[in-house]
């Protein structure tokens, strides 16, 4: 808390500089295309000196309008389109949705199924994590653990496509199980071929890679004194505000809100089997974020390496009708994705295309509080503390 | 599984309410009683209190302060429509009165618990209280129900749009707005969409039982 306060106070002297020489306010626009942005966002920001005084974030730029376009498409086919909400952790977002059409059929998803789809969803985490821990350094100035994070994301992702065919978009999900990997036999059967020859082998040896590159990272950025002089005490959400905006997520974590879906929401995927550690930081800096999502790749590690040794064989896919109709009903379904909390409220009347689907995405929510905390900061914290909150713009505006 | 679930959405059907109170949730009923909803919905897993638009802003500052139902989850909106442009109409629509419902869920940070209050705004008049005071985070949530819908939020403090251009003209959540791809050419999956065969036919003779035919 120290460090944190010593950073307040030196912003403060740096403010009251600005202040004296009374400059004049100015508008700056930054973006929509600006590298800082992971996307086409734009801000409006009013500066006077180095001090942002109100900032209006402009977002729109990637909206697809997924609600009305689930509007006119059949179950199967939404798995697709939600692939792309926030497109660095397509699988992830497979998970809500397909459970919110599963929920309103009650169909009760075999183990293996369940299990496979949470490795996958883990995988995802850790590769849209070390995303962060690749793009935020690079926006504080520190080029090299790029390099790192990225090369080892790539057997992540390389692993994901081994299963699903897909590094960005799976399209693997289907209601009642997964997808069967081509020419793997029935579904239905005790034994079917689902995850590719080797995986479990290339599993471990991918974990074993993720594990050592982070204690790379690690010496590379956490102990960085210019990382730590430019987020340490930059940005601070309390937990009040974090609440109040809907902040979910690692975001939230970091602001010392003790919750995660996997842990303390309602029951999916079998997380209650596996043993992980859900990372809170108090402080809700921008440095607490990073902190957050670093220690979450590790957890992630843990509950896949648990995973692949705690899978059995059995059936892929429950028996469902071949024309998909889903019984009249209402019903939200959220999970723990890499961003926050994504949910879908599905409506449907009946028929074989939802009525209504209401995306709940976690960046959305998540970006939101950038009027609030960007205001009164330093201009340049600005990059600092919206790298921090890791948003991706198709989540943003789906 | 042939059953179709209790009906939820018709307001004045005093028989759900009976039948969702039969039901094991002490919570929902709670929360019914505390922010004065005559009625409620727990199926799914989703507890639905539908609340007087008068009440709306009182009924969720009650959520917030008295059940610690504290997290801004989301706010959106339901257009239910006799007049469908586009997609799927309502199971029955005799029985429909048009409306649109605006939907917030609010949740726990220390619990599983969570809830999603509806309340009825009538087309003629689609206005309703902004609830931005209480929580900034629906900011963004109501200007984007507002430029979907169509419904005005009393007290926004930047009623602006969110996602569309400023000239943008028209509701494009309305069941009623058109989807204008689908104006100018036939969805090429009308096959798959629109009339399935039941047995036999060319496009299904592979397709194992438990396949959802998403292979395209």
């Amino acid at each position: 808390m120290t460090d944190v306060d010593a950073r307040a106070a030196m912003h403060l002297s740096d403010a009251s500089v600005s202040v004296e020489l009374e400059t004049q306010g100015m508008t700056l626009n930054i973006g929509p295309q600006h590298p800082s942005t992971h996307g086409v966002l734009r801000l409006v920001a009013k500066v006077e000196g180095e001090r942002v005084t109100s900032v209006q974030p402009v977002i729109g730029y990637m909206h697809r309008g997924y609600e009305k376009l689930s509007e006119v498409r059949t179950y199967a086919q939404i798995t697709a389109l939600v692939n792309r909400i926030d497109w660095v952790s397509g699988f992830a977002n497979e998970i809500p949705w397909i459970r919110a059409v599963e929920k309103l059929m009650e169909i009760e998803v075999p183990e293996r199924a369940q299990w496979i789809r949470l490795i996958l969803s883990e995988m995802t985490r850790i590769s849209s994590h070390l995303l962060f821990m690749s793009s935020y350094p690079l926006e504080l100035g520190a080029a090299t653990p790029l390099m790192y994070a990225l090369r080892e994301r790539e057997y992540v992702m390389d692993l994901i496509e081994s299963v699903t065919g897909g590094r960005f978009h799976p399209n693997f999900n289907r209601v009642g199980g997964v997808k069967p990997v081509a020419g793997g036999g029935s579904t239905q059967k005790k034994v079917s071929q689902d995850l590719p020859a080797g995986f479990f082998q290339g599993t471990r040896e991918a974990m074993d890679r993720v594990d050592s590159v982070m204690d790379e990272l690690d010496e590379l950025v956490t102990g960085n004194e210019m990382i730590r002089a430019r987020t340490i005490g930059v940005g601070v959400i309390p937990p009040e505000k974090a609440i109040e905006f809907g902040l979910s997520g690692p975001n939230a974590r970091a602001s010392g809100v003790d919750f995660d879906l996997r842990r303390d929401g309602e029951p999916y995927l079998p997380y209650d089997q596996v043993d992980f550690d859900v990372i809170t930081e108090q402080t809700g800096d921008s440095f607490a974020r990073y902190l957050v999502r670093k220690e979450e790749i590790r957890q992630a590690v843990r509950i896949v390496r648990q995973a692949i040794d705690t899978i059995k064989p059995g059936p892929l896919q429950a028996k469902v009708p071949r024309v998909l109709k889903v019984p009249k009903g209402q019903a939200y379904v959220r999970t723990e994705n890499p961003k926050g909390e994504m949910g879908f409220y599905l409506i449907s009347e009946g028929g074989r295309i939802p009525y209504r689907v209401k995306i709940r995405s976690a960046s959305f929510c998540n970006l939101s509080i950038l009027p609030w905390v960007l205001e009164g900061a330093l201009v340049p914290d600005l990059v600092a503390i919206m790298g921090s909150l890791d948003f991706v713009l198709g989540d943003v505006d789906r | 599984m042939t059953d179709s679930p209790p009906d939820g959405d018709a307001v004045d059907d005093a028989a759900d309410a009976v039948e969702a109170e039969l039901e094991e949730s002490g919570f929902a009923a709670e929360l019914a009683a505390l922010v004065a909803a005559p009625l409620w919905v727990d199926e799914f897993d989703t507890i639905r209190l539908y609340v007087a638009r008068e009440n709306w802003v009182d009924a969720l500052r009650l959520a917030r302060d008295e059940a610690g139902l504290t997290f801004f989850a989301w706010l959106s909106a339901v257009d239910w429509s006799t007049e469908v442009a586009v997609g799927e109409e309502v199971a029955e629509p005799d029985e429909l009165i048009d409306r649109y419902e605006v939907v917030c869920r609010l949740s726990s940070v220390t619990s599983p618990r969570g809830a999603h209050f509806f309340t009825e705004v009538p087309k003629d008049d689609p206005v309703i209280d902004s609830v931005v005071s209480l929580f900034g985070g629906a900011e963004w949530h109501e200007r984007e129900a507002a430029e979907m819908f169509g419904i005005t939020f009393v007290g926004h403090p930047y009623p602006l749009k969110l996602y569309l251009p400023d000239s943008f003209q028209g509701f494009p959540l309305r069941k009623s707005y058109p989807l204008l791809s689908r104006e100018v050419k036939p969805w090429p999956g009308t096959v798959d969409v629109e009339s399935m065969p039941e047995a036999g036919g060319p496009s299904t003779a592979n397709v194992e039982a438990g396949d959802t035919g998403g292979d395209e």
